[in-house]
């Protein structure tokens, strides 16, 4: 985070970090007291979030709702010329006018039967021609396709206000609060709505109607530039080109909607643009590349160019004949092979890759659907703790109170070890971790003021990822962690002389960057608390595992040790639990298992 | 782990079984002595010249002022005591351990291994007092891996044992550092030693006994490579001819002094028959 952000939060936070009374007073709260206390953060946030959540959709489902009535109600009743509106006008005159083309005309046949009795009665009104009645062969084929289309816009106006209704409903459902249970209950229910907005994609289908709507209107213009190409060429092209220069300002903005985020012309299309760009990208390059290898490995050029060069036909006349002879009986084969290669290179790989991204697609809605509990109960019952972990992920997204993100951070220490968590947690402490962080002239500071919420989400952020890279060591998430904090805090940030220096030193172990220079961890003991140890050694513990595991079982870093021996070197010697923790690591290094070994000194 | 005799595991954790020291020196303190064997042990079985807790450089002081002088005198051998060169306080409180242990082999090993290394060193030399050499008298057998005697063969500690004016107390350095493990530092200082020292008609007890020193390691050193890799596998060819040069020139030196204080003996036996 840049340091002029972090800043302009530090007054916000001042203001904003209240401990409850019972920790003013100075008594330690308990884990009930964090949950609590977490939980009435997490209704305030949580009203504020689902209020305009709420109003965004809602107003959006209104606009649609009067839209496609309008254009329904115009579309099915062909409505009176007294309604005003672009819409309803174009749509009601090309529905009038096209309409009676599908059906038989009776004026037609009238006058022919009157035709034929004029014929009756004298038979020479119309000389040699002999009137009879006419054939109904069927609707004129362009008519057949303008009312297709039309409606085709008409059917996809009205799934759309289907769309927007059971939308409605689906905001009114999670709108409806639950009076039954405590406050946290009623929270955790208002989560469990929201994970599943979330796995089920609702704000994608709520996208989709307006993409809907568009392509409503798209055809209803594309089916009037066709009918008026029927009927009046130079007013079909006075539409088409309004047409025309509608779809192409839409391509516009989606395009530059994609390009740049900061765009305001955004479109559901952009955003899919966006998420898709890349892949296509990806593709394009494997087929531009495959479609190079194949050129260079060109079996018809090579043929050509062995031939000239033994057969050398442009220095003797003799030559030339068994040179046409080869290259005739050859070039064909050769150019198959080339052909055969081609196709494989360039529609095969490409193939391959669109393949493999839907069935990604369908993995992931799959595994979403297998990972969803089908009922709250399922949900509530067994597994309190991963719905408190899913609000603590959601606030710490949301909330850009540092107060809140610090009683959060709380309770989730009272948690540890974590089991079932979303990964996203991790990162979501790491970033709460970097926010704490200034950096000024390659130095690190701890923002001011934020010294407690810097040293509970550092221990936060060391376990989750602890626990993540136990649970799952191929995680992208690792990767991108450390990605993010190379960013964050570059190789030549020096962080020496921080309150939080060791803590830092291991989140930059941790995060597989060199320190500045080599730790020493002689001040372990200067200016932490006893239980401020304890954390701190019962993290660098943590790591220990994790390094361990993650150079498959040969070696705990040399810092990490080096931090055990200097802990056991205190005199006089430290606190019972901390000298179990460096005992720990070094078990670790030996290559102990001390998963099964109890957490006090004499287990160790 | 650090139970098992098996080298190339011990120096891979070399940096766990370090880090475990100060603790089992506490535990040690409160009269559980069994860690702090184990990881001696393990010192010892490395068979590494530089199995060395560099690493405790901090803790030395803790070490030397709280320790049991038992736990001192045999956890000093693996201190980085070339690390420590501006602590003169701390060869005095280790001389005083040493002086309140009573004499086991065990102990005299460690006492003798840690002197030599202290004495290699200019900057400690001055802070060793004069009674602590008296431990080399002892003469306990070292390990074929020792850094004592290795770093105890530079010229200024031939010197140093030299200045005590004690024939005692310089023989039993010769004996000990003449070995059939170690290169020596520089074998001119002991040769000017062995002329000046022991040329006296008076000494050929002394000089029998180096002599005989000598034989051994050179008959040692004639088993070839093969046999001294068995124990020490830092020797290699090339060193394995120069230490045969370097005691054979020994040798040579201290047969020479030996002819010399004959023919001084006989020469003044008939000066005194006939005159």
């Amino acid at each position: 985070m840049a340091g002029g952000q972090v800043s302009s939060m530090v007054c916000l936070t001042r203001t904003s970090l209240r401990q409850p009374s019972s920790e003013k007073q100075g008594i330690p709260l308990n884990q009930e007291d964090h949950r609590a206390q977490f939980f009435g953060h997490y209704r305030r946030e949580a009203e504020g979030y689902d209020r305009e959540f709420m109003k965004k959709h809602d107003e959006d489902l209104n606009t649609t709702l009067i839209f496609v009535s309008l254009a329904w109600y115009l579309g099915v009743h062909v409505l009176t010329w007294s309604q005003a509106g672009l819409f309803s006008a174009v749509t009601t005159a090309f529905i009038i006018d096209v309409q009676p083309a599908l059906r038989p005309n009776s004026i037609d046949e009238t006058a022919a039967l009157l035709r034929i009795l004029i014929y009756k009665v004298d038979n020479t009104t119309f000389g040699d021609d002999t009137p009879a009645i006419p054939q109904w062969t069927g609707a004129p084929h362009v008519f057949v396709q303008v009312q297709a289309i039309l409606y085709a816009s008409l059917a996809a106006s009205l799934l759309s206000a289907f769309l927007a209704v059971l939308g409605k409903q689906w905001l009114n459902r999670y709108a409806s609060t639950d009076m039954r249970g405590t406050a946290i209950e009623r929270s955790q229910n208002r989560q469990c709505k929201l994970d599943g907005i979330i796995t089920w994609y609702f704000d994608y289908v709520m996208e989709s109607l307006p993409l809907m709507l568009q392509a409503a209107l798209l055809l209803l213009s594309c089916a009037l530039s066709r009918y008026l190409w029927e009927v009046n060429v130079t007013v079909a092209l006075v539409v088409v080109g309004v047409t025309s220069s509608g779809v192409i300002f839409f391509i516009f903005i989606i395009g530059a909607g994609t390009a740049s985020e900061s765009c305001p012309y955004q479109t559901p299309g952009s955003l899919a643009l966006r998420y898709l760009w890349p892949k296509a990208k990806r593709i394009l390059h494997s087929a531009t590349s495959a479609f190079g290898n194949a050129s260079k490995k060109s079996k018809t050029i090579r043929t050509i160019k062995e031939n000239v060069e033994y057969y050398d036909p442009w220095w003797s006349r003799d030559e030339i004949m068994p040179f046409l002879k080869d290259m005739v009986l050859e070039v064909p084969c050769a150019i198959t092979i080339d052909v055969y290669h081609l196709g494989k290179a360039v529609v095969w790989q490409p193939t391959v890759t669109i393949y493999q991204l839907i069935c990604a697609i369908v993995m992931s809605l799959v595994l979403n659907l297998h990972s969803m509990p089908s009922t709250l109960e399922q949900v509530l019952d067994p597994q309190p703790t991963a719905l408190d972990l899913r609000c603590i992920s959601w606030m710490l997204q949301i909330s850009l109170d540092k107060g809140v993100h610090l009683s959060t951070l709380k309770h989730l220490t009272t948690m540890m070890p974590l089991a079932n968590f979303d990964p996203a947690l991790v990162v979501d402490c790491f970033n709460t971790f970097i926010g704490c962080i200034n950096i000024n002239k390659h130095k690190a500071a701890i923002v001011k003021g934020l010294e407690e919420l810097a040293e509970v989400s550092a221990l936060c952020f060391l376990r989750a990822f602890h626990q993540l890279s136990a649970a799952d060591p191929a995680s992208t998430i690792l990767g991108d962690i450390r990605k993010h904090h190379k960013k964050v805090l570059p190789i030549d940030t020096s962080i020496g002389g921080l309150p939080w220096y060791h803590t830092m030193g291991k989140v930059c172990r941790l995060t597989d960057l060199p320190l500045h220079h080599d730790t020493q961890w002689d001040d372990f003991r200067s200016g932490l608390s006893a239980q401020q140890q304890i954390k701190i050694t019962q993290a660098v513990a943590e790591v220990a595992q994790v390094e361990y595991q993650r150079v498959q079982h040969q070696k705990v870093p040399r810092q990490i040790l080096h931090f055990a021996l200097c802990t056991l070197s205190l005199h006089p010697p430290a606190l019972a639990s901390v000298i179990a923790n460096c005992l720990s690591i070094i078990a670790i290094d030996l290559g102990c298992d001390i998963s099964n070994i109890g957490p006090t000194l004499v287990d160790r | 782990m650090a139970e098992s005799e098996n080298v190339d595991e011990l120096c891979s954790k070399h940096k766990a079984i370090t880090s475990l020291l100060p603790y089992a020196v506490w535990q040690d303190l409160s009269g559980q002595p069994e860690m702090l064997s184990t990881l001696l042990h393990a010192a010892r079985a490395s068979k590494m010249l530089w199995f060395r807790w560099h690493r405790i450089r901090q803790f030395a002081s803790v070490l030397l002022s709280e320790a049991t002088p038992h736990a001192i005198v045999l956890v000093s051998p693996h201190m980085p005591w070339n690390h420590l060169a501006d602590r003169g306080d701390l060869v005095q409180q280790w001389a005083v351990a040493t002086s309140m242990v009573p004499h086991t082999e065990e102990v005299a090993e460690s006492v003798v291994n840690t002197l030599l290394q202290i004495a290699s060193e200019k900057k400690l030399l001055p802070y060793i007092p004069a009674d602590t050499w008296l431990w080399l008298t002892k003469q306990p057998s070292l390990p074929p891996v020792c850094l004592g005697r290795y770093s105890g063969t530079k010229s200024h500690v031939v010197e140093a044992a030299r200045r005590l004016k004690d024939i005692e107390i310089l023989k039993s350095y010769l004996l000990l550092i003449w070995s059939e493990w170690d290169i020596l530092y520089s074998e001119g200082a002991m040769c000017t030693s062995i002329r000046e020292d022991f040329s006296q008609v008076g000494m050929g007890h002394h000089r029998a006994d180096l002599i005989e020193r000598l034989d051994y390691v050179l008959g040692q050193l004639g088993q070839g490579l093969e046999y001294l890799n068995q124990h020490n596998l830092d020797i290699n060819w090339n060193n394995l001819q120069i230490m045969e040069q370097q005691y054979g020139k020994l040798k040579e030196v201290l047969l020479e002094v030996n002819i010399e204080a004959i023919t001084r003996l006989c020469n003044s036996t008939l000066h005194f028959y006939v005159y």
